[in-house]
């Protein structure tokens, strides 16, 4: 009895959305129309998909005690070189050639903004939020006019057939579910798994703790940011695929909803409490509510009006949890 | 000769946490004028008992009366509202405000428009500094003075608010020995004025030196409580730990091999201006030094904390290259930090995420992965080695355990790699007696098994108890050496003054 309640207190302080998503999930079924069908869950999985990839690497930033906001940058910016390299370089006949190398500019771009985001962070001791502002706003910047200057449009058409097979086109819907999936299990075992999941956590709860300890603060601080740039630079290939185009208007309201996957999944803003699988929930239950507010024909700003009310309620609940834990400190110390 | 007023009377008091009693019904008195001791070891209830009365905690039972009138402490206002006041070991003030601005922060006087007074805050605070002969102006920024000051500043402060009872809550732990003389002093002036007193702490003799009577908690209860002087410093002991303490350090017949683990060359950085140490086999070399000395800066140099401008560090005879704590651990190296909370513990996290960290680096699989069934296994090695009392390592988190559990902790951690140089900044701060003596035994093992060590403390005692050598060191630089058969206090005090 007493193992079933410590177990349901874990999950309580671990995942709290966790009964919440399921009780959501089961409600859905009975009360919204359309909800309980093949179309709608395919739908419903690529809407996860959509921005699972880029909230699991944030969420290294974010248990850091840090913030990535130049993550729609990169995607935005990515996407337009890529599709440049698709659609209009020399070598847009050969897809053969174009498409690999495509991929590889926008996972370069993501490597780039992640070394100047964790140069300015490890380095210049700038704090994050001032730092990837600054980058978010340079690259998106840049993102707009690439692509002005080189179509005199806002949008880049005429990707391979090949490369939209990536973004889940037709009978290829497993494809980017697939896709995101082994990107979040990949992060997974990296923070789980590994040493330098280890130092992530223990620079998120007490840096100065961790470098006594041996721990390369600068390197992995680096590490760090260079992941989650590289994360939204894989999201972004998805999202161009997904859109047959690379738009530069991409991550314009992304970020709310990436961020609110990592927090109201339980992710702590200050470091060192959350993981990988509270993401994963959090993206879940995300694209759960904007799927069936949907289907409920919500206007969209309602969406966000949620989406905000629910930022703030994982974060009171946050604290809630982390002043449970104080007054069992107290309790525990004497 | 009347009898003495009753200014602080608690009776039966009693409080759990999560149904788990804390204190079981305290009954204490304190006069009018009186300056009460109280002792224990961490963990007996001190701090609960004073979140009490200071209205930080409820009580679930028993009465306290204030000068003879009920006194019901529902939010630290009443406690103030009271006259009663605390002075903290972490201190209160707003490190980037004014002395005035702190002094005046709960009750600003304010002109038209909400506007703060600054002209009489200044005066007002001004008059306060004289009269307690303060090397600050009103309009110094607190974050600029020296811990010793700020206390002074906070007494006077609570003086302005006119406290009648004070509770000093271990306040020496970062004072100077200067310092500590002034406070001591300043104390007995308050003392004079008719203000009652309790004084918390770990170090007994100030508690002999300043305490008209003396009471002890031990697990959650009042064990003695009698004038100080029908007591011996033994005796308190004694009933501190609930059992007898033979001795205070423990013995060894180890000796000092000739082989030097860790040599430093001519060390200068910002506060250290070239100090040179041999640390030799098996040696528990101490180091002593006012607050300031340069000390603490000295071995965060060492470690690759801290920026060096020229000197080399020598393991065994091998220059480190890229001096770094990641680098001084692969030599071997361990670094036990003065500040448990901020620098050798990860709080909030289980006892065995602490434990394992550095070890971390010698457990891997492939990929980098950490190998959980042997982290366990080191985890429970230590547990056991240690002697750390904790029931669920995975689950419990280090804050939940006491002062001594925690230190313990710490050195675990640096164990686990087994190296051969330890270097130690006030490992017994904050520590209880009777974990004392475990982590000197600890540290004295290291030192049989080998290792060398390097103990920086602020307690002649100790250092004199454990150690084969004693460096002082003043203004960053050494100013003199002891050898084991020369320890004295006095030489040691003549040294660092």
């Amino acid at each position: 009895m007493n193992k079933i309640k410590e177990k349901a207190r874990r999950i309580l302080v671990d995942t709290p959305i966790l009964p919440v998503l399921i009780l959501y999930f089961i409600a859905s079924v009975f009360v919204v129309p359309n909800f309980a069908t093949v179309y709608n869950i395919k739908n419903l999985f690529l809407q996860v998909s959509d921005v699972l990839v880029v909230a699991c690497g944030l969420t290294f930033v974010v248990l850091n005690g840090g913030i990535d906001f130049s993550v729609t940058a990169t995607l935005t910016l990515g996407s337009i070189i890529g599709s440049y390299i698709m659609a209009m370089s020399p070598i847009k006949h050969m897809p053969g050639l174009s498409i690999p190398a495509a991929i590889l500019a926008m996972l370069g771009v993501g490597l780039i903004i992640g070394l100047v985001n964790g140069f300015a962070v490890a380095r210049l001791k700038m704090p994050s939020f001032i730092a990837t502002t600054a980058t978010n706003l340079c690259f998106s910047g840049l993102a707009v006019l690439l692509c002005m200057q080189l179509t005199g449009k806002s949008s880049i058409y005429g990707l391979p057939k090949a490369f939209i097979i990536l973004g889940g086109s037709g009978k290829y819907f497993v494809v980017p579910i697939i896709l995101s999936a082994l990107c979040c299990l990949f992060c997974y075992l990296l923070l789980a798994k590994t040493k330098f999941g280890r130092e992530v956590y223990a620079i998120g709860v007490n840096n100065v703790c961790a470098e006594v300890s041996g721990v390369n603060v600068k390197k992995v601080t680096v590490l760090i940011m260079v992941l989650s740039s590289i994360f939204a630079a894989i999201e972004g290939i998805l999202l161009t695929a997904r859109n047959e185009a690379g738009v530069s208007s991409l991550g314009d309201k992304m970020f709310t909803p990436i961020i609110a996957c990592v927090i109201v999944g339980g992710t702590s803003t200050s470091g060192g409490f959350g993981g990988i699988r509270q993401t994963l929930y959090g993206a879940l239950f995300i694209a759960l509510i904007n799927n069936t507010l949907n289907l409920l024909q919500v206007e969209w700003n309602w969406l966000m009006l949620v989406q905000g009310v629910l930022i703030l309620l994982a974060t009171l609940a946050g604290i809630a949890v982390k002043k449970s834990r104080k007054l069992n400190v107290i309790g525990g110390g004497a | 000769m009347s009898e003495p007023k009753v200014a602080l009377k608690i009776n039966g008091i009693e409080k759990s946490f999560f149904g788990i009693p804390v204190l079981h019904g305290i009954n204490l008195s304190l006069n009018e004028g009186e300056v009460l001791g109280l002792v224990g070891e961490n963990g007996a209830g001190k701090s609960t008992l004073m979140n009490v009365i200071g209205g930080v905690h409820l009580k679930d039972a028993g009465t306290i009366e204030v000068f003879g009138n009920p006194y019901e402490p529902v939010s630290p206002k009443s406690a103030m509202n009271e006259g009663i006041a605390f002075i903290h070991q972490e201190l209160n003030l707003f490190s980037n405000l004014t002395v005035a601005e702190n002094m005046f922060l709960e009750n600003f006087p304010t002109g038209i428009g909400k506007v703060i007074d600054y002209k009489k805050i200044n005066q007002k605070a001004q008059e306060t500094i004289t009269q307690y002969n303060l090397p600050v102006k009103p309009t110094t920024v607190v974050g600029t003075v020296s811990t010793g000051i700020c206390q002074m500043i906070e007494i006077a402060k609570s003086q302005m608010g006119n406290a009648r009872i004070m509770i000093f809550d271990e306040p020496t732990t970062s004072l100077s020995h200067s310092e500590k003389e002034k406070l001591f002093q300043t104390i007995r002036e308050l003392q004079k004025k008719r203000i009652s007193i309790i004084y918390i702490s770990h170090i007994l003799e100030d508690v002999f030196k300043l305490c008209d009577s003396i009471a002890v908690l031990r697990d959650g209860r009042i064990v003695y409580d009698d004038k100080a002087e029908n007591i011996t410093q033994e005796k308190l002991i004694t009933h501190m730990v609930g059992r007898e303490i033979g001795q205070l350090y423990p013995l060894s017949d180890k000796s000092v091999g000739d082989e030097v683990l860790l040599a430093a060359n001519n060390i200068i950085s910002e506060k250290v201006k070239n100090i040179s140490i041999a640390l030799h086999q098996s040696e528990i070399l101490g180091m002593y030094g006012l607050i300031g000395s340069g000390r603490t800066e000295f071995v965060r140099t060492v470690y690759g904390l801290d920026s060096m401008s020229s000197g080399e560090i020598m393991v065994r005879g091998e220059k480190i290259t890229n001096l770094s704590p990641e680098t001084c651990i692969q030599h071997g190296i361990a670094f036990v930090t003065e500040d448990r909370h901020g620098a050798g513990l990860l709080l909030s996290k289980p006892v065995a995420d602490n434990l394992s960290l550095v070890k971390l680096r010698n457990i891997l699989k492939r990929f980098k992965v950490v190998d959980r069934k042997k982290e366990t296994e080191t985890v429970k090695d230590l547990i056991s080695k240690l002697n750390i009392k904790v029931t669920d390592p995975k689950a419990q988190t280090a804050d939940s355990l006491s002062g001594g559990n925690q230190q313990k902790i710490v050195f675990g951690k640096w164990i686990a790699v087994e190296p051969d140089i330890f270097i130690l900044d006030e490992p017994t701060r904050g520590v209880d007696v009777g974990a004392k003596f475990e982590i000197y035994s600890i540290i004295m093992k290291m030192a049989e098994q080998g290792a060398s060590i390097l103990m920086i403390s602020s307690e002649m005692e100790e250092l004199m108890g454990i150690c084969d050598r004693i460096l002082v060191i003043k203004d960053g630089a050494i100013s003199g050496e002891l050898k084991k058969k020369d320890f004295s206090q006095e030489a040691v005090i003549k040294l660092a003054l």
